[in-house]
């Protein structure tokens, strides 16, 4: 055996906390003795339950180190000097309503808690055990170290590595691998697993030619092109979605659309299409923001959430409400990335695995900065949405320059309406509104020299007076529009219409500043996080004045609304057309540009505690941000830490060598989706609940293997290893039964042969459309839409579900939680709510009727047979066999064609189709 | 076969499991062990126990998944029915008497909560109904509901629920799945998971939704979670059958055969390749089940061979429209039980999509018209439904439930006209096999504010749903995502007190 890792490598954790407290220190009052005082207590009231045999709720309260360490609360029953923080003391004191202790019975006497509550003040002294420290350790295989292990065997030719393990443990079965399948099983297959798409006709005879001329050259050619296909990462991505239950609502109550969330779902696929290097895909998505890939962090707000406005207004729930939404991100996180069950340690220690509740707090200190929602991602300059963006800002500013010669003019940013006028310098500016009520979630002031300070705001220094001051019931504060927080929180004002003082806003600079436009929205965060509703909070469409204040102290009229659209514009007749374009070019970037998505938003981390029993109601100890104490995760970082730092430090740990399972999780996974089933078949659960691997040693060396290829050849890399696996002599095998394989090994864990399994919905959608030919095959962009535009609540409803539109791949379909699309959801397409590290396979009737009866079907057979007589002009017979070739990949046989002939005589040949489209065989993978 | 010594951990696991299978009396051959071993619980490690309790795992035959299965234990209850109140119907206006708040009206409660979940909180309301006492036990129950009034001699109330939340889609994810959050199985996807169903040409679980449309929790209520699609209820009305049940227009029965012709043919060609897979067979039959519903679904839908005495006793007439179409929902239910499907839940109120002004019980401001007009629509064909099974027996084999996701406010909001949420107390009640009749559990204090007798939370009621169900709920598991699943989490007690 080599070591994988050239560093010294410790795996165990020792001495995971150090014990603090002034042992043996007095304090006020007598010296408390142990023997004496303490331990009689102890027997009497303690022990009956909490001893080496009979440990109730995992708690020994028989050694110190056991009260230190605490039970499956995850708390530490005593902290030496601490009495007002050892749990010990709350439960027998009955100050936890949950958790009287002893159990059903009188408080201890008041003298006895007073001895403990002294004891531990002083220091919980407890001879000849004080300097015994607490270690997290496990023996489970899944968290030693990564070791790769020798290849049992020579490589022979036409096969690899991978089957070298394989043919041991087939070995030990009497087994050996099946025949090499026959070539249009193997197109069929090797297509669907890379790409996710069936071969097209011409695709096939091509490949059937290269086979007779040198079958081992025409497959590496073909995976070659299957693996440089832009498909290739689009299948891919899917799989990765599918992890994370990635969707496009909110899920809950409203399940509001998540505006531009797909950002991440392309990012998904450009990764898989460029190759990204795994350990850098993994740091992206929890940090991404540093990295220059900001719309990666789509990763963490993967999950659904409930937002703040259904919560209601209790403060309990507003707080539970936010514990809830750290825990979906733990829940995408451990199951994705480390494959363990994080979530488990939210409310007491972890029942199988060594992650304490500790653990799961200074995880969740984490990602105290991340808040779900919409913010503008920090694109690489690379990114084909920045540098489309950049283009049109370029193009957007050439067209003001010519509006400036005519004085101001609005422009409408759709979230924002943004008046241009000329430069002034000037103390203060002042809006003055035309009406008598006003909405605003805020308002800003820019220079022309930087569009990133807004001088308007209250951070910057500028001071903020106005009228009404205290908006509508008092309620609705005009501090709102200049505190940088856009959404709900808005400055709302009525006043009468005879009234004297319409409402106002005056800004008094600290310094004197160039201003040269302002912006003015009524909620802007609706914008940024959301879509598709009836009624979006529109633009404020209020008339206003601005005036600036002259040197003089006197203030002078300067620009307005009815000035740069009714004046200027009558004055300057030849703008329109400059306003147009200006307009239509803001379209184009809000289209095409960088714009808030749906990638998650950041907000101040606040300090993290402890929380017993999961309860927001019950902070314990401050945590500070770390990885997994089991793989050494102290990160030396704070409370005080910034949090895109905390999840950098974090992602650095989590990819680095000190943790054996990221690279473990992700070549099963690949296995999984390559093969069928994972060597670990719980691919979301390498913790001791989960499966056994079928084949520890090929794990471990196609671990290795990922981190450090042996060949020179890029490291992380996730086509290296797909393409190892199928260019394996197991993937290539024939997937028929034999009675000897099934016999010894039925569900082909060995892989004696190929297991055949039926394909996913998109697989079954995207291949009826190749087969009309009608499949736009485009990648990425805005998701097709199949839903109506909702109120905020209420139900999503399928509105249209095959028109043209919706001729995309299916990746592409608005991925909406617990929304049933009435065709392929009954496939077992995930509901997104919790992780589902695999999708089940089930069958169901629905599944037929929908497969029979839908109208996207019937549509489909119907272009699948017309595309067939043309392509075959008329022929009844060259028709359906090209059917059978555009739909299964293969010639009818003669009596296929005879009774397909006879029933086209008699219907017609998109009956034939449909029965195509329902068959087994076009479901199964072969 | 080599010595078992020697094996790997995946042959020494595979041959631990036909030691397994054979010594619980399953057929060890080649096909069977397909199937089960296909699922992941089976390839997960072996259960643990935890608390003592072992998983018991039904063992599915993906032939048909739907295939009537033994319960965990003996029970009188074959089938389940659930009648869901979306909303939060009020328990103070209905069947939770309370004298106090006819005493203390229109006074600041005392030491009750100055925020609730919509805002501030506001006078302590009467009930906006007289009560009086009904049946031979004489329950007080309010004039909102005179019709189920007259049956509560066969009802089992409990008085002192409880939930974790106080809004609705949390609430109804909270009763109808056991998790606040999103993506757990139904109650009814467990039932029909561990159970199967005896009406084989029928869907094992439907969700007969509100004539305005779904819940707010949507397709939660009776989804699947992470239980294969097989087991998530399927959805349709008295007046919406399931999506693509029919034959499309424009296509003939000539051309619908021929299609059948077809595929039956390529099936058996495929299946020749793939002698015994159990997957590609059950696909097959599943086309069968497909063809049965066809027939089978608008026979049951058909209400035309109902009584105008039927129809009238429902309500199908003479009341508001809704009412009429929750009243042939109510007939479309009773005769999905009498066909033998296992799970049928029944939804009273919707989204707040829904059209009339009035979607659900949720009645925050003018609680007098709003619940009224709901009581209208829910109150005579549930009672007549209630009435209709236990006259044809069915009663014998069938439990009943009425639920809601949590109650409303002893006191007003501060609007003067409506109740707000109440997560501390609340009524739900129980009817039909194995449930004791004419029976009050639990109280909740003299406000109707907090449980303070009994008090169940929705873990304890879930667990006696399937209790009556013959189910252990502690048993009843799914692996997924490194924890044995329950529908209870990790809580709940059976209510024994309730059982008949």
């Amino acid at each position: 055996m080599t070591s994988l890792l050239k560093s010294k490598l410790v795996i165990f954790s020792v001495a995971g906390w150090v014990i603090c407290g002034g042992i043996g220190e007095s304090a006020h009052g007598q010296e408390i003795k142990f023997q004496r005082d303490i331990a009689p207590i102890l027997e009497n009231r303690c022990w009956d339950c909490h001893n080496q045999e009979s440990h109730e709720g995992e708690l020994r309260l028989d050694t110190r180190q056991g009260m230190l360490q605490g039970g499956g609360s995850g708390v530490a029953a005593v902290i030496p000097g601490k009495p007002d923080q050892s749990y010990l003391i709350e439960v027998i004191s009955h100050l936890d309503p949950d958790l009287k202790m002893p159990p059903e019975q009188e408080q201890l006497p008041r003298q006895e808690i007073e001895l403990l509550t002294q004891w531990i003040k002083q220091g919980a002294v407890w001879p000849g055990q004080t300097d015994v420290a607490n270690t997290i350790e496990s023996s489970h295989w899944a968290f030693q170290p990564l070791l790769r292990p020798d290849l049992p065997g020579r490589i022979r030719q036409g096969s690899n590595a991978i089957d070298v393990f394989l043919t041991e443990s087939l070995k030990e079965q009497g087994l050996r691998f099946s025949p090499q399948a026959d070539p249009i099983s193997l197109l069929r297959r090797v297509s669907i697993v890379l790409t996710g798409l069936p071969p097209t006709p011409a695709t096939t005879t091509n490949f059937l030619q290269a086979w007779e001329r040198d079958s081992s050259q025409a497959y590496v050619k073909l995976v070659d092109g299957l693996m440089a296909s832009p498909h290739f990462g689009e299948r891919w991505a899917q799989h990765w979605l599918d992890v994370i239950r990635w969707a496009e609502t909110n899920g809950s109550e409203a399940n509001l659309y998540r505006k531009n969330a797909w950002v991440y779902r392309d990012y998904v696929v450009r990764a898989f299409n460029e190759d990204k290097p795994y350990d850098l895909f993994v740091r992206e998505q929890l940090a991404g923001d540093s990295l220059g890939s900001g719309e990666a962090t789509g990763f963490l707000v993967s999950g659904p959430h409930v937002p703040a406005a259904t919560v209601g207004r209790e403060p309990a729930a507003i707080r539970q409400a936010r514990a809830d939404r750290m825990d979906e991100i733990m829940q995408t996180v451990g199951p994705s990335i480390l494959g363990i069950t994080i979530g488990c340690a939210r409310c007491h220690n972890h029942k199988f695995d060594p992650v304490s509740l500790k653990d799961y707090y200074a995880l969740t200190a984490v990602f105290q900065d991340i808040e779900f929602g919409g913010r503008q991602p920090e694109y690489s300059a690379e990114h084909p949405l920045k540098q489309q963006g950049d283009k049109l800002l370029v193009d957007i500013e050439t067209v003001r320059e010519k509006l400036r010669t005519t004085g101001g003019w609005e422009e409408n940013w759709a979230a924002y309406r943004e008046l241009h006028f000329p430069a002034v310098t000037t103390k203060a500016v002042r809006v003055r509104f035309k009406t008598t009520y006003v909405g605003l979630d805020e308002l800003e002031f820019f220079g022309p020299d930087d569009l990133s300070q807004n001088l308007a705001l209250r951070d910057y220094g500028t001071e903020l007076t106005g009228y009404p001051a205290d908006g509508l019931e008092n309620r609705n504060p005009i501090q709102r529009i200049s505190d940088g927080e856009y959404g709900t929180m808005a400055w709302r004002a009525r006043v009468e219409k005879d009234a004297d003082q319409y409402p106002y806003v005056q800004f008094n600079f600290k310094n004197s500043e160039l201003v040269d436009r302002l912006r003015i929205s009524s909620n802007r965060e609706y914008y940024y996080d959301t879509d598709y509703l009836e009624r979006m909070p529109g633009l404020p469409r209020y008339e206003f004045d601005v005036d600036y204040l002259q040197e003089d102290g006197t203030w002078k009229p300067w620009v307005g609304t009815w000035f740069v659209n009714k004046k200027l514009n009558e004055e300057h007749p030849g703008r329109k057309t400059l306003l147009n374009e200006i307009q239509q070019l803001i379209q184009t970037h809000g289209e095409q540009g960088p714009q808030p998505s749906f990638v998650g938003r950041f907000v101040e981390p606040q300090v993290t505690h402890v929380l017993l029993r999961g309860s927001p109601e019950s902070p314990r100890d401050e945590v500070n941000p770390a990885g997994l104490e089991l793989f050494q995760g102290n990160l030396e970082l704070t409370s005080q830490t910034p949090g895109a730092d905390r999840r950098l430090a974090f992602a650095n740990w989590i990819t680095s060598q000190q943790n054996p399972l990221t690279a473990r999780v992700m070549v099963n996974r690949i296995w999984h989706h390559v093969f069928g089933t994972g060597i670990v078949a719980t691919t979301g659960d390498f913790g001791k609940a989960g499966a056994a691997p079928s084949h520890p040693k090929l794990l471990e060396w196609l671990a290795a293997e990922f981190i450090e290829p042996s060949a020179n050849a890029d490291a992380w890399s996730m086509q290296n290893m797909i393409r190892m696996m199928v260019m394996s002599k197991a993937f290539r095998q024939a997937s028929l039964p034999n009675s000897k394989g099934i016999e010894r090994d039925a569900n082909a864990r060995l892989l004696w042969r190929y297991p055949p399994k039926r394909v996913e919905a998109e697989v079954i959608r995207d291949a009826i459309l190749l087969a009309s030919g009608k499949l736009d095959q485009s990648i990425g962009g805005r998701s097709y839409r199949i839903h109506n535009e909702k109120k905020t609540y209420a139900q999503w409803e399928v509105v249209d579900n095959h028109g043209p539109h919706t001729w995309r791949r299916m990746l592409y379909q608005e991925r909406m939680r617990r929304v049933d699309d009435q065709i392929f959801t009954a496939f077992d397409f995930p509901d997104c709510g919790q992780v589902r590290a695999k999708r089940p396979v089930s069958t169901t009737p629905l599944q037929a009727l929908n497969l029979l009866n839908s109208p996207f079907v019937l549509e489909q057979t119907r272009l699948i047979a017309a595309r067939a007589l043309e392509e075959t002009n008329g022929d009844q017979s060259d028709a359906i066999i090209r059917c059978f070739q555009l739909i299964l990949g293969r010639p009818p046989d003669e009596t296929e064609l005879a009774v397909c002939v006879q029933l086209t005589r008699e219907q017609d040949l998109a009956i034939v189709c449909r029965a195509l489209i329902n068959s087994n065989e076009f479901a199964f993978l072969p | 076969m080599s010595n078992p010594e020697n094996l790997s951990p995946l042959g020494q696991r595979l041959l631990d499991r036909r030691n397994f299978l054979s010594t619980a009396g399953l057929s060890a051959s080649g096909l069977a062990l397909t199937s089960l071993l296909d699922s992941d619980q089976l390839l997960a490690d072996d259960p643990k126990t935890v608390g003592g309790k072992t998983p018991i795992r039904p063992v599915i035959d993906p032939h048909n998944p739907y295939q009537s299965r033994t319960p965990h234990f003996d029970v009188p209850a074959k089938q389940v029915l659930v009648i869901y109140l979306p909303g939060a119907i009020s328990h103070v206006d209905t069947f939770d008497y309370k004298p106090a708040l006819t005493k203390l009206h229109g006074q600041k409660p005392p030491s009750l909560p100055r925020v609730t979940f919509e805002g501030p909180s506001g006078n302590i309301a009467k009930p906006f109904w007289d009560f009086k006492p009904h049946g031979e036990t004489g329950k007080m129950v309010s004039d909102l509901l005179p019709n189920l009034a007259r049956q509560v001699d066969d009802f089992c109330f409990i008085h002192s629920m409880t939930t974790d939340t106080s809004a609705h889609p949390q609430g109804e994810n909270f009763m109808n799945t056991g998790f606040t959050m999103e993506g757990f199985p139904s109650f009814g996807s467990w039932v029909t998971y561990a159970l199967g169903t005896e009406a084989q040409d029928l869907p094992a679980f439907v969700a007969i939704n509100d004539p305005r449309g779904l819940a707010r929790s949507g397709k939660n209520n009776f989804g699947n979670g992470f239980l294969p699609a097989a087991f998530q209820g399927t959805d349709f009305n008295a007046k919406n059958p399931p999506n693509n049940l029919h034959r499309p227009m424009g296509l003939s029965p000539q051309a619908d055969r021929g299609t059948l012709d077809i595929l039956k043919r390529l099936n058996a060609r495929h299946l020749k390749k793939y002698p015994g897979d159990a997957n590609l067979a059950g696909r097959i039959a599943s086309y069968e089940l497909a063809g049965q519903m066809q027939m089978s679904v608008p026979e049951i839908m058909d209400l035309s061979g109902e009584t105008q005495a039927t129809l009238d006793s429902y309500g199908v007439e003479g009341g508001s429209e809704l009412r009429g179409q929750y009243a042939q929902n109510c007939i479309l239910a009773r005769r999905l039980l009498e066909k033998g499907v296992r799970v049928v839940q029944l939804f009273n109120g919707s989204d707040p999509s829904g059209g009339n002004g009035v979607t659900n019980w949720d009645s925050h401001s003018n609680i007098l018209n709003t619940h009224a007009m709901q009581a209208e629509i829910m109150d005579q064909p549930t009672a007549a439904l209630l009435a209709d099974l236990k006259q044809r027996g069915m009663m014998e084999n069938t439990l009943i439930v009425w639920a809601t996701e949590f109650g409303r406010m002893p006191f007003l909001q501060s609007n003067g006209t409506g109740r707000d949420h109440n997560p501390n107390a609340f009524t739900c009640f129980l009817t039909g096999a194995g449930v004791k009749r004419g029976f009050s559990y639990g109280e909740s204090d003299e406000f109707g504010f907090k449980a303070a007798i009994d008090k169940t939370t929705a873990y304890d009621f879930n667990a006696t749903l399937l209790h009556l169900m013959g189910l252990d709920h502690e048993r009843l598991t799914f692996y997924h995502n490194g924890l044995e699943r329950r529908l209870t989490n990790v809580h709940g007690h059976v209510i024994r007190e309730v059982l008949a």
